[in-house]
């Protein structure tokens, strides 16, 4: 049985339906992609997934569980960590406490504090910013945060909305090697991405989706491959 | 007119004392907007209720007037601490029944709730204690100090000191607790705080709780520095308290009672050197002033909410 498995999700904002009934699942160990143009339920399905959107009907299985009726605090204390789009770190608090609320499920100070290394060794750049308010750091350093903060609850499952969005082409290389190493460490990462062509060169399979439903799925090299994908997503020239 | 040393001393002790009570008004106001961005107008009233409760425990209590000996301490305690979680927990009904299921309403349909919450808990209060003013048990002895020509009463001191206290207990709680910080980080981001594991429905009663035991507080010190009440008092001291709140940057607990205590001494000033008559003008002028200078406060922050 598959890790993360979401079977026949509907979700609405009140009139206006967002998903339309999706299906897709993620195996352990695995890097799973969704991409698709803006507003086509990417972010909201990950939204369904940590709990902050109500799911109007279907399944959320983690773990064998259904997650779907689960509030997200339970979600985060069930294994499932999650770095919003638009980054949201906590502005007005330092590098360090974000860091510690990424941490807040847990109870072990010795294995936070090795987390908190780990997390560190990443990303350097935050170990200088430790005592820094995150609402005076750039956007690439915000985004840095997430992601760690995100790490922080030792996650099994890690969402990744948009992690390489408004970000210097130097960067996005950092990011997308950092989600490899964060997966080679043994966190299934669930990664959504404008940056098509990046997301299917790291993941293992993806998923494509057009206003609320899957249109295309599949081993991401295929993906990567089929014309109907590079005609919508990777800019048609090959 | 012209300026008088001992009297505007006299009235610094004065307006503290005032003030003492509006600050612990105030930081009721400002936790509540700092974490839902509603202005509470049924606060004022909570804290009318926290004269009210203490009053209800001093006559359990049997006491109806100057308690003497080891017995004070316990009395105050026991009227301070019972005032403090009765408030407490009418905060938290408050924000249970009216408040919570508004949450993702439109902005004005809680600040609606909020006022139609306040004329409920007035009213019941008149219902409780009639419409007329009720005198209130002196509690503690008041003995004078005098300090060259200016005149220091007991419960002048006890108001000034109770405030600080509370306000660095607060302090302590909110920056150095797990809990504090979950609240701050539910003020700052909701969602982003229910992704880190925070559930928020109790951050946001947590936060009621508190703002209101605190009005409790300031409910008991009330009743013993003016020696009676009414069902309408936290009208008027809820409104120079959320004054005080917006003076001192809305969301900020310092803030808050820095902003107390400024109108605290601006009333007693004005009192004094102006006229009684023009203290709410006062008040408000310079509330417009520094608003126009400082929109965010005193000591609000500027710093961007959203990247």
């Amino acid at each position: 049985m598959a890790l993360l498995e979401i079977d026949n999700l509907v979700a609405r904002y009140g009139r206006i339906t967002a998903l339309e009934g999706i299906s897709l699942t993620v195996e352990e160990g695995e890097i799973v992609t969704l991409i698709g143009a803006n507003g086509a339920g990417k972010t909201t399905t990950l939204r369904a997934i940590s709990g902050l959107v109500r799911p109007a009907s279907g399944a959320i299985h983690f773990a064998g569980r259904d997650i779907s009726r689960l509030a997200p605090n339970e979600i985060v204390r069930a294994g499932i960590s999650h770095s919003p789009e638009g980054r949201h770190v906590f502005p007005r608090m330092t590098v360090r406490e974000n860091l510690e609320l990424g941490a807040y499920t847990r109870t072990s100070k010795a294995e936070i504090a090795e987390d908190t290394a780990r997390v560190l060794e990443i990303f350097p750049r935050l170990g200088e910013r430790f005592e820094q308010k995150a609402g005076t750091m750039s956007g690439g350093e915000q985004q840095m945060l997430a992601i760690a903060r995100a790490m922080m609850s030792r996650p099994r499952v890690l969402l990744l909305d948009e992690p390489s969005l408004g970000l210097s082409p130097k960067l996005v290389q950092t990011i997308f090697a950092v989600i490899r190493d964060i997966n080679a460490r043994g966190t299934t990462i669930l990664l959504i991405e404008q940056n098509a062509r990046q997301a299917l060169a790291v993941a293992a399979r993806g998923y494509v989706l057009e206003v609320g439903t899957i249109v295309h799925s599949g081993p991401a090299a295929d993906l990567a491959a089929s014309e109907a994908v590079r005609a919508a997503y990777l800019g048609g020239a090959a | 007119m012209h300026f008088d040393p001992t009297l505007f001393a006299q009235q610094l002790i004065n307006g503290l004392s005032l003030g003492g009570i509006y600050a612990l008004i105030a930081l009721g106001y400002t936790m509540v907007y700092g974490i839902i961005e509603l202005i509470n107008f049924a606060h004022g009233d909570v804290y009318t209720l926290g004269t009210f409760f203490s009053l209800a425990i001093l006559t359990l209590l049997g006491v109806t007037g100057v308690v003497t000996g080891p017995m004070l301490i316990v009395v105050v305690a026991v009227t301070i601490l019972g005032a403090m979680i009765l408030c407490g927990l009418t905060g938290v009904i408050i924000e249970r029944l009216a408040y919570r299921r508004l949450r993702n309403a439109p902005k004005l349909a809680p600040l609606i709730t909020a006022i139609g919450m306040s004329f409920i808990l007035e009213n019941l209060m008149l219902y409780w204690k009639g419409p007329s003013p009720i005198p209130f048990p002196a509690v503690i002895p008041n003995p004078e100090f005098t300090l060259g020509a200016v005149t220091i009463q007991a419960k002048q001191v006890m108001v000034i000191l109770l405030a600080i206290v509370l306000m660095v207990v607060l302090q302590a709680f909110v920056y150095n607790t797990k809990l504090g910080k979950a609240m701050r980080a539910t003020a700052q981001d909701k969602d982003a705080a229910q992704l880190m594991g925070i559930n928020i429905n109790t951050t946001i009663a947590l936060t009621f709780l508190i703002g209101s035991a605190l009005a409790g507080a300031a409910g008991f010190v009330s009743g013993v520095y003016y020696g009676s009440t009414w069902f309408f008092n936290g009208f008027g001291a809820g409104l120079k308290a959320f004054t005080a709140a917006v003076l001192g940057g809305i969301g900020n607990l310092a803030g808050a009672m820095l902003g107390g205590f400024l109108i605290g001494l601006i009333e007693a000033m004005t009192t004094q050197f102006i006229g009684d008559q023009w203290s709410n003008v006062v008040v408000f002028s310079v509330l417009v002033i520094v608003l126009i200078f400082r929109p965010s406060g005193l000591l609000g922050e500027a710093l961007p909410n959203k990247v």
